[in-house]
């Protein structure tokens, strides 16, 4: 999912006005539905209207990468493995999802293995077909989709996409229709593949399937959900899927979901207060948070979800080539005050790996930060005088960010604690759209400035990625700070051969998130949180699960 | 003194009433200028709007005073994590759930802070520096460019004017916010490179250019208009039959008939120009943070219109008071060099 993206001059804009809600409770209590935690059983049945703030990029399992359109889509697309539905690190757990059982790993961590369920049909009707797994991978590559890079370890992939025909074959992928087979050949160990094959991206789609983009129509997939109507930029529906039937996958409560595209945030928290919506996706403004934490507190809850927010130092780039500079500037970083500007949606930290993600080590977060407790005020007296010694002292320093909520104040706020370590700092903002992409240029040059980043499945990969300096490149550089720390890099590049995320390599993991953090590669200030907030007849206690990689997990929802 | 009196009743009259003020004046020999200055100080409400105005820039342009000595803290400088006494309580700036604290009505934080903890006060008297003193620039470079434009294309006519008049069309053929917008994310990029003059894209200058631009067809035509009607007149005529060259003819004849004209326009440029650049600068495309200006602070707080207001309706009120002020005023020169004058910035 990457980054967080948001929108600026929207908050103007007063736009659609929020609909309908039928209210029809009641029907045959259900085992196989959502989550709960309330100890209480999950009532089936009935229509829910919950609200997005933007239009998901795309409705189509093999092009979105947004979180509008995941957390919907993986209740509709399952893929050959899937993750538990529990909340914590339990939901982290790799389960079969349309294979029978997990994939059998060759020695050499090379070939994957598995089988398909017997009897599964889309929600269409159609049967599921073992080679349905390789067209549904040629989408993913041929469409060039944001996640086409994490397949392109499969043996031919490139080829594939080289030879630019569409229906053409990847070698790596074989399939048996009649056994149901599928062998995936790899053409080096990826340590982190089997949560690949859990994405959304490989989530099925018949064999039959359009190469193109298919947001207006989805295709079919088997999922406890089926979207039945889908209008971009006004709504989209999702109905329950009654032909799903996958052990130890819940079937979902309500029978159906509106999803209501409503720009203002101001607009949707009021509608979630009235009983208008059923749940928002995105955490109400700061301006009504308080308002919404003191009274609605019983159906309202923040959860740290496993991200990192931080400030990349160019270390190709004066002053941040400097060791101490990047030591001081983390001595110096005020990482409570960041967090208040994202009205308490930050946890303080100073981990690079967040919680949920095997290798996060709590205590660094807390009094193991190298660089004195992150939920303390920092020791800006000594962070001034290495800065003084190392002979920057007013340093000008240009510092990036964009122009997303709250990053401007964000990028802000940290030009100014830069000032106060004795730079002279300035901040640029740049327009969210083309932020990444700048600062990911080599020309730019870029100092330092904003970053952040959500786990698109919870490996240590999904992270470390950002600092690999095998990753470096000139354009669409997603190691901001060109770290290139030989260990790390080393590091990285063994871990990635293991072909299981046992507790050893876990471990092994931890360290280099340690070693990371000690050489001030890289200024993290904290994890941020997401919130659940439930309208009033929705049982907020048995059936709100927050899924560690999904967010909330609508098949969990359900009506009091 | 005897005429005093007759003179106030023609003025509640209303313009045939003007008029006839306006030609007994004249009969009385006094000079337009004298007559001008007469009139204003007889519109009171024009005078008191005028004063208001002159407050208004000596309270901006008092900024570091207040900065210094009162607020002890500078426009950009955040205090996120700072405490403040308030009645003899601790009160945090900002506060954990990110509000700012409201209006303190002491020395420091006088009228508040903003999400990143800064004094709304010192930002707004900053912010009003950088709004007017972008709205002064810009409707000087209109005025100038318009004055260029306008007199030479009414007095050559011709090609010449075919020529500016196409150019003025094209500029005249655009909505304002929407042409003021596209330059100004568009020069906000790179900046302005024109040969060894290199403008950043953050720099105060790109907003006033782009104001000063979008303005000039609003202007210039006008000017153009009633070159074209001086240039047939009769002491023109004479200069030209005195052997006068075109530019002696236009600055000494033409001009010096369009000084009243000028000053009214440039009085309502200026309303105009400040309220462009607040729009712009609340739309992204104007006024670059971290520095401040009106049109920014209102985009800053608008998302937090419900728990702290402050933020959004103490630069609104600045800058109504502000326009209101120029425009009050402006009219009322308006009226005191040329009551029958009909001057208009209409876009």
């Amino acid at each position: 999912m990457g980054k967080l993206g948001a929108r600026r001059i929207t908050a103007l804009i007063f736009a659609v006005l929020a609909m309908f809600v039928v209210a029809a409770c009641g029907g045959d209590d259900d085992d196989d539905g959502g989550g709960g935690e309330g100890g209480g059983e999950a009532k089936s049945g009935g229509s829910i209207t919950i609200s997005q703030t933007s239009q998901p990029d795309f409705l189509d399992p093999a092009l979105t990468y947004t979180v509008n359109g995941v957390e919907p889509l993986w209740l509709v697309y399952t893929p050959l493995i899937t993750y538990k539905r529990a909340e914590g690190a339990e939901g982290s757990e790799l389960i079969p999802g349309l294979a029978k059982e997990m994939p059998t790993i060759s020695e050499d961590g090379l070939t994957y293995e598995l089988t398909l369920r017997e009897g599964l049909k889309y929600s269409d009707g159609t049967p599921v077909k073992a080679s349905d797994f390789e067209h549904t991978i040629k989408r993913v590559l041929n469409l060039e989709s944001g996640g086409s890079a994490f397949y392109l370890v499969i043996e031919g992939a490139q080829d594939y996409i080289d030879a630019d025909k569409a229906e053409g074959d990847i070698s790596g992928i074989e399939t048996d229709d009649q056994t149901g087979k599928i062998t995936i050949q790899l053409s080096e160990p990826d340590g982190s593949f089997s949560h690949v094959l859990a994405m959304w991206f490989a989530g099925l789609v018949p064999s039959d399937t359009p190469f193109k983009n298919l947001t207006e129509s989805p295709p079919p997939g088997v999922g406890p959900y089926k979207v039945t109507e889908s209008v971009p930029n006004r709504q989209f529906v999702m109905e329950k899927n009654d032909q799903f039937n996958i052990p130890g996958i819940p079937k979902g409560n309500v029978e159906k979901i509106t999803t209501k595209i409503i720009k203002s945030l101001q607009r949707q928290t009021q509608d979630v207060i009235s009983g208008e919506l059923d749940y928002m996706q995105d955490p109400p403004p700061a301006d009504l948070k308080p308002e919404v934490k003191s009274k609605y507190a019983d159906r309202y809850e923040e959860i740290t979800t496993a991200s990192t927010y931080y400030m990349f130092m160019n270390t190709r780039v004066p002053p941040f080539n400097k060791p101490e500079i990047r030591e001081a500037v983390n001595i110096g970083l005020d990482k409570p005050a960041l967090a208040r500007l994202f009205a308490g949606e930050v946890s303080p930290g100073c981990s690079f790996l967040p919680p949920g993600v095997p290798g996060y080590d709590e205590a660094l977060d807390v009094e193991d930060c190298p660089w004195g407790n992150p939920n303390e005020p920092p020791d800006l007296e000594k962070s001034r005088q290495m800065i003084k010694d190392a002979g920057e002292a007013g340093t000008k320093v240009t510092v990036y960010g964009n122009n997303d909520d709250p990053t401007d104040k964000v990028t802000e706020a940290y030009a100014d604690q830069l000032n106060k370590m004795g730079f002279a700092a300035e901040p640029r903002i740049l327009d969210g759209g083309v932020y990444f992409q700048t600062i990911g240029s080599a020309k730019t040059k870029a100092q330092t400035g904003f970053a952040n980043w959500f786990q698109d499945f919870p490996h240590p990969k999904n992270f470390m990625f950002l600092v690999d300096g095998k990753s470096i490149q000139p354009t669409n550089n997603q190691n901001f700070g060109n770290v290139d720390d030989p260990e790390i890099t080393k590091g990285i590049a063994e871990l990635n051969q293991e072909p299981e995320l046992t507790d050893e390599v876990a471990e092994r993991w931890k360290d280099l998130n340690v070693k990371l953090v000690e050489r001030a590669w890289v200024a993290p200030y904290g994890h941020r949180k997401l919130a659940t907030f439930l309208s009033e007849r929705m049982d907020f206690d048995n059936c709100s699960l927050f899924h560690p990689v999904y967010n909330n997990d609508y098949s969990s929802f359900c009506l009091k | 003194m005897a005429t005093e009196p007759a003179l106030d009743q023609a003025g509640l009259q209303g313009p045939a009433g003007w008029e006839e003020e306006a030609d007994r004046e004249h009969a009385q020999g006094l000079g337009p200028w004298r007559l001008g200055l007469r009139r204003l100080r007889r519109n009171k409400v024009a005078l008191a709007f005028g004063a208001l105005f002159v407050l208004l820039v000596l309270a901006c342009l008092a900024a570091p005073l207040w900065a210094e000595h009162v607020a002890h803290t500078t426009p950009n400088e955040n205090h996120l994590s700072d405490t403040i006494q308030i009645d003899g309580e601790t009160t945090n700036v900002v506060g954990l759930d990110g509000v700012p604290i409201g209006p303190t009505w002491q020395g420091e934080f006088f009228l508040g802070a903003d999400p990143n903890g800064r004094d709304i006060m010192v930002r707004l008297l900053y912010g009003g520096r950088n709004s007017l003193m972008i709205g002064v620039a810009a409707a000087f470079m209109t005025t100038v460019l318009s004055i260029v434009f306008g007199t030479i294309a009414g007095y050559f006519r011709g090609w010449p004017d075919i020529t500016i008049r196409s150019l003025l069309d094209i500029i005249w053929s655009f909505p304002v916010i929407i042409l003021g917008v596209a330059l100004g994310v568009a020069l906000a990029l790179g900046g302005i490179q024109i040969g060894p003059l290199s403008i950043s894209g953050d720099s105060l200058a790109i907003p006033t250019f782009i104001i000063g631009l979008v303005y000039v067809p609003y202007m210039a035509r006008p000017i153009r208009g009633q070159v074209l009607s001086l240039r047939e007149k009769e002491f023109v005529e004479a200069a030209r039959a005195q052997g006068a060259g075109p530019l002696r003819i236009m600055f000494t004849e033409v001009m010096p008939n369009l000084t009243s004209t000028i000053l009214v326009f440039f009085t309502l440029l200026i309303a105009n120009a400040v309220l462009l650049e607040a729009a712009l600068s609340f739309l992204g495309a104007g006024v670059r943070a971290p520095n401040p200006s009106w049109g920014t602070m209102i985009d800053e707080g608008i998302d937090r219109i419900a728990t702290a207001p402050h933020l959004t309706i103490v630069p609104g009120a600045m800058l109504v008071l502000t326009v209101l002020s120029l425009n009050v005023f402006g009219d009322g020169v308006r009226d005191a060099l040329d009551p029958r004058a009909k001057v208009r910035l209409e876009h």
